[in-house]
């Protein structure tokens, strides 16, 4: 009986952190779905490339150093890649439809995903997490891995900060505004398209963590950004457009649903996302928290 | 008189690319034979998405569920019972239809991108079945050999059976587009809330959309499998319905012809750029942006603003003239 | 007539003699062209590149002395891993290029959709290197499609064989959700069975391709205590399932057997934290046996490429030695005869000895390495011990199976 709770408790908790990497990831894809109103295809290969500059850094930097050194300069190296895609090519076309803006992130996401392999080849790369992590930590009973445990810390920090950043800053309030009204902010005399430019920057910033964070514990391979940008797509979608309370919802629902499912029906487990998507949006069509558009 | 001048035109011209295309397999060499085969499936399955899309204004992101249901139920049909090919071929863009009917029953309850994303979630799920069911599908292994006859399995055969249906699918299509239905359809994606009001079922009507859509991206289904004489699991994946979604833009998704230039160059290109190098990919996402900058409207797009403007410039040379004299 | 006409006539006569006399000695002293199918994108690409440069390693050799006045060429053809781009790809290699043989690839949809739809079509043979699918020489082979690749009828067999030998009675079997996974888990499982009857299958699971979280499956796994895992999977997946294990603390708590476990392409990036003691077979080290032959081929590969050959490598290294030694004893480019001498053709191993290209079914029969991965002091990566060697006659299905399957 305590060995069922345990397992119970394991599965729930390492669902939970698997679920903070998804949120973070999603959170960056949320926000800019919430400000441009584009879904960004290029997400996956972003967080892509700061698993992989993680593991350059880390590469460089010896020792638990440069694996924190990793955690802050990744996200910032896929921010300055999405700075420049931006303000040299994307800028330019938010006055046009909608379905352009689309193409253009699939675009950028076929480049990407091209430039990735030509600068760090095919080879399976990967990369530890310092020796602090190694072994397991006991929560109420279920043991979990140390680096999930860390997992279970950072999201709800990355959530606050963000929570935080949009809610008392004041460039985060305006991200907000543009979210939804975009006339209104350019009417007050707010430069729109800096504006658009942050947000971009901002959820490409976090597709860059998640990526790094995710590094120590994947292969970092070729192919990481297919594997993510669906499940990415379909938890912004039932938590509700632009809500990053809905990417965390989400990304709960997600994250437990494997854990639990593959406690109870292992064999399935390739089902799991879509079946979750499917019953979410018959019980509510509009996602589970209320959309910005 | 000006209009129907100019509508002779585009006719003759259309005849002339039919009968080109016609002879191209007496003197061109297989490959080409086949690779233009390959592009008619294809820019089939991208006109067939354009319906719902360009001209109806859904979010159909995993188009291509139907046409890989539409290809299964043939290569099925065909492998497993001893039904004749008339009849499976009649049959199988009837079940991708009923599919069709089915998701976007429950799809079109949902706006923009939630339609997309339910959609996509319930074509993986039936990928999944297709995926997993080994004792029927073959799951990744897929289904090979299927048994096509031999008029329609050599590469020429095979190139003139696409035509001729590719064809009667489009006349179908341009039909369809330009009756009231179709008009109607076109109201619907640019202002829904003005059509209920004036009290067309809104609802209805798309479903009617998705259905007529997905009958026909069955059709592509079946081609498919006359082409290759295979079936797997890759076509009923979102990656491919993604694929197609962006030859309509590509080529221009509120004309009526735009997915067929879109598909024509995506095909082409990983193809004949495919010969060099392993980075056509790369390649195909810059040419993307090129033409995003240049040619907002699309490649398709493109030709018909040109077309509207010669147009234009000639109704304008008329009046004059007709002022003058 | 007149004397120009005539003389014109004589001359065109003589030309058309003289090129018709010429052709075939031209025709005879060409190079012959290998068309490559291969994934060279995405987290296949690691295998892709492998086999490519065993391919070229030994072309170089090849090329030295010719094979009959000419050179073996090859170009090659990005799949991406997909079905339809694979046809594409092959078709076009076939109808454009116009090459001889056809070589490739590891997505075993692609290569049973071209051994069908491109090889027994067109007539042209058609060299599986890296897909493990036993359908291609099994169920589905015919005349044109060769093997130089192990398949899941012989990883599986080997593993049953290699447990059978352990304590172990209750396993749990979990993999990647793709017809790769549960074919080597059927296999296993079955020849395991056979060999000791009293093991229990207590659970299975499986999750897709490329699943880059296993936590929960390896702690759920735990919380079923079995003896032992067989593990069902390989590539990036692998990486992945051995970060896991390792994480969880599976590795120390429950030993796991897994067909290439002990591929290098997967310990490498791991380094020295690959996890110890998981059970593995595969048909080539670098590191094993050490023989002279092989060690001059490591040394030759990481000369040329800057790391040691994998088993890809190995594959197309014999590859490229049966095609050579194909179209040498076939005495010309016929691809007919090139198809008749390649049956029961013995080739060059690159570790020693020779493999023989079996003539029922067109496998090449080489043996299976059983080990299990542990540190040792002199690499700075993990790598397999305890290494015992499986003939491959002992782990291929016999040739009457072969047979009865493809009746079918």
């Amino acid at each position: 009986m305590v060995s069922d709770l345990g397992a119970l408790g394991s599965q729930f908790f390492v669902g939970l952190s698997r679920a903070m990497i998804l949120f973070v990831v999603c959170s960056g894809l949320s926000f800019v779905l919430g400000v441009l109103r584009v879904p960004n295809i290029a997400h996956g290969s972003l967080y892509m490339i700061g698993a992989f500059s993680a593991y350059s850094i880390t590469k460089l930097v010896a020792g638990p150093a440069g694996f924190w050194l990793a955690l802050i300069l990744a996200p910032l190296v896929v921010a300055l890649v999405s700075l420049v895609a931006e303000r040299a090519l994307f800028c330019h076309l938010y006055q046009r439809e909608h379905l352009m803006l689309l193409l253009f992130t699939f675009a950028l996401s076929l480049i990407l995903g091209d430039l990735v392999k030509i600068v760090w080849g095919a080879e399976y790369k990967s990369i530890m997490a310092p020796d602090v992590f190694n072994g397991s930590v006991s929560l109420l009973g279920a043991s979990i891995p140390r680096y999930n445990f860390f997992l279970l810390v950072v999201g709800p920090l990355v959530a606050v900060a963000l929570w935080l950043f949009t809610n008392k800053t004041k460039m985060g309030k305006i991200a907000r505004a543009a979210a939804v009204d975009r006339e209104m902010v350019g009417a007050v005399g707010i430069n729109v398209s800096w504006v658009f430019a942050f947000a971009f920057v901002l959820g490409c910033f976090l597709a860059g963590l998640g990526g790094a964070l995710v590094a120590p514990t994947v292969s970092i391979t070729l192919g990481m950004d297919h594997n993510l940008i669906i499940e990415a797509f379909l938890i912004v979608t039932i938590g509700g457009l632009g809500n990053m309370w809905g990417a965390m919802v989400g990304s709960l629902i997600f994250g437990l649903t494997q854990a639990f499912g593959v406690l109870f029906w292992p064999q399935f487990a390739i089902v799991f996302p879509y079946m979750a998507v499917v019953i979410v949006l018959i019980w509510r069509p509009r996602g589970m928290l209320k959309s910005v558009w | 008189m000006q209009k129907s001048n100019l509508n002779l035109k585009v006719l003759w011209l259309l005849v002339v690319i039919l009968v080109l295309l016609i002879l191209f397999p007496a003197f061109l060499p297989r490959f080409y034979t086949y690779i233009l085969a390959v592009i008619f499936v294809t820019a089939l399955l991208a006109m067939s998405l354009n319906m719902v899309v360009g001209h109806g204004g859904l979010f159909q992101f995993h188009h291509g569920v139907f046409y890989g249901v539409g290809a299964y139920a043939f290569a099925l049909m065909l492998t497993k019972t001893g039904l004749p090919m008339w009849l499976c071929f009649i049959l199988s863009p009837l079940v991708a239809a009923a599919v069709g009917f089915l998701i976007g029953w429950f799809c079109v309850r949902l706006t923009s991108l939630y339609f997309g994303m339910l959609q996509i979630s319930l074509g993986s799920l039936i990928w999944a079945i297709a995926f997993r069911w080994y004792d029927l599908t073959h799951g990744d292994d897929g289904i090979h050999g299927v048994p096509i006859p031999d008029w329609a399995s050599s590469t020429s055969g095979a190139y003139y059976f696409i035509l001729f249906f590719l064809v009667l699918c489009l006349i179908a299509m341009y039909i369809i587009h330009r009756s009231p239905f179709g008009m109607t359809l076109q109201a619907i994606r640019d202002n829904p809330a003005r059509c209920s009001a004036v009290g067309i079922n809104v609802r209805r009507h798309q479903i009617m959309a998705i259905v007529i859509a997905t009958f026909f991206a069955g059709v592509a289904g079946v081609l498919f499998v006359v082409l290759e004489k295979s079936v797997f699991p890759d076509l009923l994946f979102w990656v491919l319905s993604l694929e197609i979604f962006i030859m309509c833009l590509l080529g221009g998704w509120f004309t009526f012809a735009g997915p067929i230039v879109g598909a024509a160059i995506t095909v082409a290109l990983r193809t004949f750029v495919g010969i060099y190098t392993e980075y056509w990919t790369l390649i195909l996402g810059v040419l993307l942006i090129l033409l995003i900058f240049f040619l907002p409207e699309g490649a398709m797009g493109f030709f018909v603003q040109k077309f509207e403007k010669s147009r234009d410039k000639e109704a304008a040379l008329a009046r004059e003239q007709h002022a003058e004299s | 007539m007149s004397k120009s006409r005539f003389s014109r006539t004589v001359l065109f006569g003589l030309v058309v003699t003289l090129s018709l006399m010429l052709l075939p000695a031209l025709s005879e002293a060409r190079d012959i062209k290998v068309g490559i199918i291969d994934c060279y994108s995405g987290p296949a690409a690691v295998y892709g590149n492998d086999a490519l440069n065993g391919f070229k390693l030994a072309l170089e050799e090849i090329n030295k002395k010719g094979v009959l006045g000419g050179k073996i060429v090859f170009t090659t053809r990005d799949t991406k891993f997909k079905v339809d781009i694979g046809l594409n790809m092959a078709k076009e290699l076939v109808m454009r290029e116009n090459v001889d043989v056809l070589v490739g690839t590891i997505n075993s949809g692609v290569a049973l959709a071209v051994s069908d739809a491109v090889s027994k079509q067109e007539k042209i043979p058609f060299i599986v290197w890296i897909s493990k699918d036993e359908k291609i020489t099994g169920a589905d082979g015919h005349r044109y499609v060769f093997s130089t690749a192990d398949n899941t009828a012989q990883g599986g067999k080997a593993g049953g064989v290699g447990l059978a030998k352990k304590p172990y009675k209750k396993y749990w079997i979990a993999g990647d959700d793709y017809s790769y996974g549960h074919a080597i888990a059927d296999s296993a499982w079955r020849n395991l069975k056979a060999l000791k009857p009293d093991v229990e299958k207590v659970g299975e699971s499986w999750w897709k391709i490329g699943e880059p979280d296993l936590v929960p499956y390896f702690t759920s796994i735990m919380a079923a205590k079995p003896d032992a895992v067989i593990l069902c999977t390989g590539g990036a997946s692998m990486t992945n399932a051995m970060k896991a294990l390792k994480s969880t603390g599976m590795a120390a708590k429950i030993p796991s057997w897994i067909h290439t476990a002990i591929d290098h392409a997967v310990l490498k990036p791991l380094g020295a934290e690959a996890p110890e003691g998981v059970l593995g077979t595969i048909q080539y080290l670098f590191y094993y046996p050490e023989t002279p032959e092989n060690k001059a081929f490591v040394q030759a590969f990481e000369k040329a490429y800057g790391n040691p050959p994998g088993f890809p490598a190995f594959n197309a290294y014999l590859t490229a030695h049966y095609i050579a030694d194909g179209f040498r004893k076939a005495g010309k480019i016929d691809k007919e005869k090139f198809v008749d001498a390649l049956e029961g053709l013995k080739v060059k191993n690159p570790v020693g000895g020779t493999v023989e290209m079996r003539a029922c079914d067109h496998q090449a029969v080489f043996p299976m390495y059983f080990g299990v991965t542990k540190k040792l002091p002199n690499y700075d990566f993990v790598v397999a011990s305890d290494i015992t060697t499986l003939k491959g006659l002992d782990v291929l299905p016999t040739c009457e199976e072969i047979k009865q399957s493809r009746k079918k």
